[in-house]
């Protein structure tokens, strides 16, 4: 039997293993460029920064010994947003005149644009994809998608109502119909992809979140409404007196479990925003390896074998990081005001040379912070979540990879993602599938 | 020319089957394998993005890829082959992208700027008054919310007696549609214009008002901004300004910024050309009435006083008030100082129509140059995007 990996002679290397070049040299430049020139060209510049960031996530990352290739262009990109803002700029004018011109759909306005403004995301989500299936190449062989984008927006859709209806419960079997789709519609040359997911697999993960993130909330929710006898009192909050624009729990309110349901919610809010914060890294971690586990190609097959450590690990990275960042500028500027403080005392209101290092630090704080960020997230989130899920997959069955025949049908339009760069759902930065 | 020999895999493009070959470079590239065989000139030659040692090569324009990692091989490559690193479907150069991209940038931002106020001057009259005045209660709504829901005054004598003022002020001006003037009670000393020629008074107006006629001025002040549909045209100014540059713009670091500063400082340089012309036709109002135009430049510096700071001038929303007050007093003339525009009783009874406000200070003090006035509270500016005010 050919060992495809044995192909190249050097280092034998584990058959079917997926890796990724963690040295990720040449990353900083690729992110440094791509800022500030996406900075000074009013943000045109992103779509061959993406462009750029995908060629080298692609070609750094090798299965089974051979590199990906992304062959997408930011020209593609950039032509594929501007017909997408023909689009959108007629529906978003459109949705204005309407509630205006009719009173009775201006209260329905909000509602009309979110659903309206939701399909076409989940629809720019499947149509990127598909772009970025097609502008990848393995071996020569490129891969594709097919499948309908409203057929799959209106999933989305049907599966979110679910989830809203069935206060969240639903959620787990959505994400696993959805990867379903994804997956069965992917394809590698003429070979098509399948996957196993199911809802059931991920419902104890899901779980784990809920119980700790949504039931309290729901709980706190559900006690505060049947306090209120479920009607929301519209005098609850009132102005507070002599500060208008603040407002206050209405007085004649407290002590009343109305008031006590309010503080339970008001405190289990912020605990719940922080506890999920902290538990969607779990919940992803697991999610992708059950994902990954699932999907097969024919006879080959991936398993996953990702710690939710490793989805932790870059976050706790980066956190700090701006942490210290922020400790050193805080620093920076407590000089600078002490030094103010010593010698702008004898003539208030001048404006010192002081004051203009402080106008010039304050400048080169906020770009500097800008263009540290970016590096830090391209780096260390990005570049280490992408590690951590190719690294931990292993191909089994690559024998059966040589089989893998071209397919005759021509590469997806460049116009594909575009729509989901001006709707701002995964269009920018967005480098993984 | 010394060849160069190594060994590879390839792929022909059709199949994912690796064929293990043996490279062989001279002034040619030639790939030799069980089945396989590839003569390519060096020129047509480009490598795939690949991490070292691994390197990619094939012909251009086709899916054919050989992989190897001999670094000799990788060495010499590029020295031979002049365009391996060339990549077709990206000609023309970063310069001249980032060069095309300020200039549409700098368009979008000039059109912003010059072309949107315009349009929205020319759409503004243009605008039904059906929709205006649906416009109109929905931003009527939204400001009462903002601050803080005052509540409406209603006594009716005093309803009656600014019924008076306004049929006054309006008769012979020609204002569109019919104009409605509410007081709400409130503790800031500030007047608003929605579209839809609606115009809140805040009670505090009438408090810190020594005279009707400083009262009547800043009401026909509203009146002038309803006689140029100002609000409206502000309104269809922002929104088009903030449509335009926050779709070009997406919403990459800084470029937020870019459009709040560049919509404050559009909306500002216009606003303050309208409040001119709404003093102008507030001041001509007053006189036409019978009253003493000059009674806005006095409500205005006591109301309005300016801060010390020169810094930020092109981000008034308002010219500053001693200017104002200056080309105020030049235009009602001299001989108006001694004019009422009510009579005493009316005056009285307008001062009623929120029962329990705190009476006028005596006037005492007539306002004067000489007598500096403690700084009073700076306004807050609000959102660019709110109606004309005072």
């Amino acid at each position: 039997m050919e060992s495809v990996a044995g192909h190249i002679d050097g280092a034998p290397r584990p058959s079917g293993a997926i890796t990724f070049d963690r040295s990720l040299k040449g990353l900083t430049g690729i992110a440094v460029k791509g800022f500030l020139l996406s900075l000074i060209t009013f943000g045109i510049y992103r779509f061959w920064y993406i462009t750029n960031l995908r060629r080298y996530f692609w070609s750094r990352t090798t299965v089974d010994g051979s590199p990906g290739e992304y062959t997408g262009t930011g020209k593609e990109l950039f032509l594929g947003f501007l017909v997408a803002l023909a689009i959108l700029v007629p529906i978003y004018i459109a949705i204005f005149a309407l509630s205006l011109m009719s009173p009775a759909l201006a209260a329905f306005g909000g509602v009309l644009s979110f659903v309206i403004l939701y399909l076409l995301g989940q629809y720019a989500i499947y149509r990127g994809r598909r772009y970025r299936a097609s502008r990848t190449l393995w071996r020569g062989i490129r891969l594709g998608q097919d499948g309908s984008a409203w057929a799959y927006a209106g999933m989305a859709a049907g599966w979110s109502l679910l989830t809203v209806v069935t206060l969240g419960l639903a959620f787990p079997f959505m994400r696993a119909s959805l990867e379903r789709y994804r997956i069965r519609h992917t394809l590698i040359g003429t070979a098509r992809m399948d996957s196993t997911a199911r809802g059931t697999q991920l419902l104890p993960y899901w779980l784990v979140f809920y119980g700790v993130v949504l039931l309290p909330l729901l709980a706190a929710a559900a006690y505060f409404l049947v306090a209120a006898g479920f009607k929301i009192p519209t005098d609850l909050m009132v102005a507070k007196p002599g500060k208008p624009g603040d407002f206050i729990m209405n007085p004649t309110y407290a002590g009343t479990p109305v008031a006590t349901a309010l503080t339970v919610l008001g405190f289990i809010g912020p605990v719940g925003v922080i506890a999920a914060l902290l538990l969607i890294p779990f919940y992803r971690a697991r999610e992708t390896r059950l994902f990954m586990n699932a999907a097969s190609l024919g006879s080959v097959t991936l398993s996953s074998t990702l710690r939710a450590r490793q989805f932790y690990w870059p976050y706790i990275v980066y956190f700090l990081s701006i942490l210290g960042f922020f400790l050193v500028i805080v620093l920076v500027f407590l000089g600078l005001g002490l030094l103010i403080g010593l010698g702008g005392g004898r003539e208030p209101g001048g404006f010192s040379a002081v004051h203009a290092l402080l106008l010039f630090t304050t400048l080169a704080a906020y770009l500097g912070a800008g263009l540290l960020f970016a590096v830090l997230y391209v780096r260390i989130i990005q570049a280490r979540l992408w590690a951590a899920v190719a690294e931990s997959t292993q191909v089994h069955g690559t024998e059966a990879l040589a089989q893998i025949v071209a397919s005759s049908r021509a590469p997806a339009s460049g116009l594909n993602e575009g729509l989901a760069d001006a709707l701002d759902v995964g269009g920018a930065l967005q480098i993984g599938f | 020319m010394q060849p160069i020999t190594a060994t590879g895999a390839c792929f022909d493009g059709v199949s994912a089957r690796p064929y293990p070959v043996t490279i062989r470079v001279t002034d040619r590239f030639e790939v030799r394998g069980e089945g396989v065989f590839h003569d390519w000139n060096l020129l047509d030659l480009r490598a795939a993005d690949a991490a070292a040692p691994l390197m990619r090569v094939g012909p251009v324009g086709s899916l054919i890829r050989v992989e190897f990692t001999d670094a000799t091989l990788a060495a010499v490559l590029p020295l031979r082959c002049p365009d391996l690193a060339r990549r077709e479907s990206e000609e023309g150069g970063t310069l001249r992208l980032v060069l095309w991209s300020i200039a549409a940038g700098v368009s979008v931002i000039l059109v912003a700027l010059f072309g949107v106020p315009l349009l929205a001057g020319v759409l503004a009259p243009m605008v039904p008054d059906a929709v205006e005045e649906r416009l109109g209660a929905a931003v009527e709504g939204q400001i009462v919310d903002i601050l803080g829901k005052p509540p409406l005054c209603t006594e009716a004598a005093g309803k009656a007696a600014l019924d008076r003022l306004v049929a006054k002020l309006v008769a012979g001006r020609g204002l569109p549609g019919s104009v409605s003037v509410t007081v709400r009670r409130h503790k800031m000393a500030n007047a608003l214009t929605l579209p839809g020629a609606r115009v809140i008074m805040l009670s505090d107006v009438l408090v810190k008002s020594e005279t009707p006629d400083e009262f009547a001025a800043i009401l026909a002040h509203e009146l002038g901004h309803v006689a140029t549909r100002d609000p409206t045209r502000s309104l269809i100014q922002s929104s088009g300004t903030a449509f335009l540059l926050s779709l070009v713009f997406g919403d990459l670091t800084g470029s937020t910024i870019i459009v709040a500063a560049g919509q404050a400082i559009v909306s500002a340089g216009y606003s303050r050309d309208a409040e001119r012309r709404a003093d102008a036709y507030a001041v001509d109002t007053l006189n036409a009435a019978g009253g003493n135009g000059a009674a806005l430049a006095s409500i205005l510096e006591r109301i309005a006083k300016d801060g010390d700071s020169e810094t930020g001038a092109f981000l008034r929303s308002h010219p500053f008030t001693r200017e104002r007050a200056a080309s105020i007093r030049e235009r009602a003339g001299p001989e108006a100082a001694g004019r009422r525009i009510i009579a005493e009783a009316d005056w009285v009874a307008l001062k009623g129509i929120c029962p329990g406000l705190p009476a006028a200070k005596p006037s005492e003090s007539k306002p004067s140059e000489s007598k500096p006035k403690p700084p009073g509270p700076r306004r807050e500016r609000k959102a660019p995007d709110e109606p004309v005010d005072l």
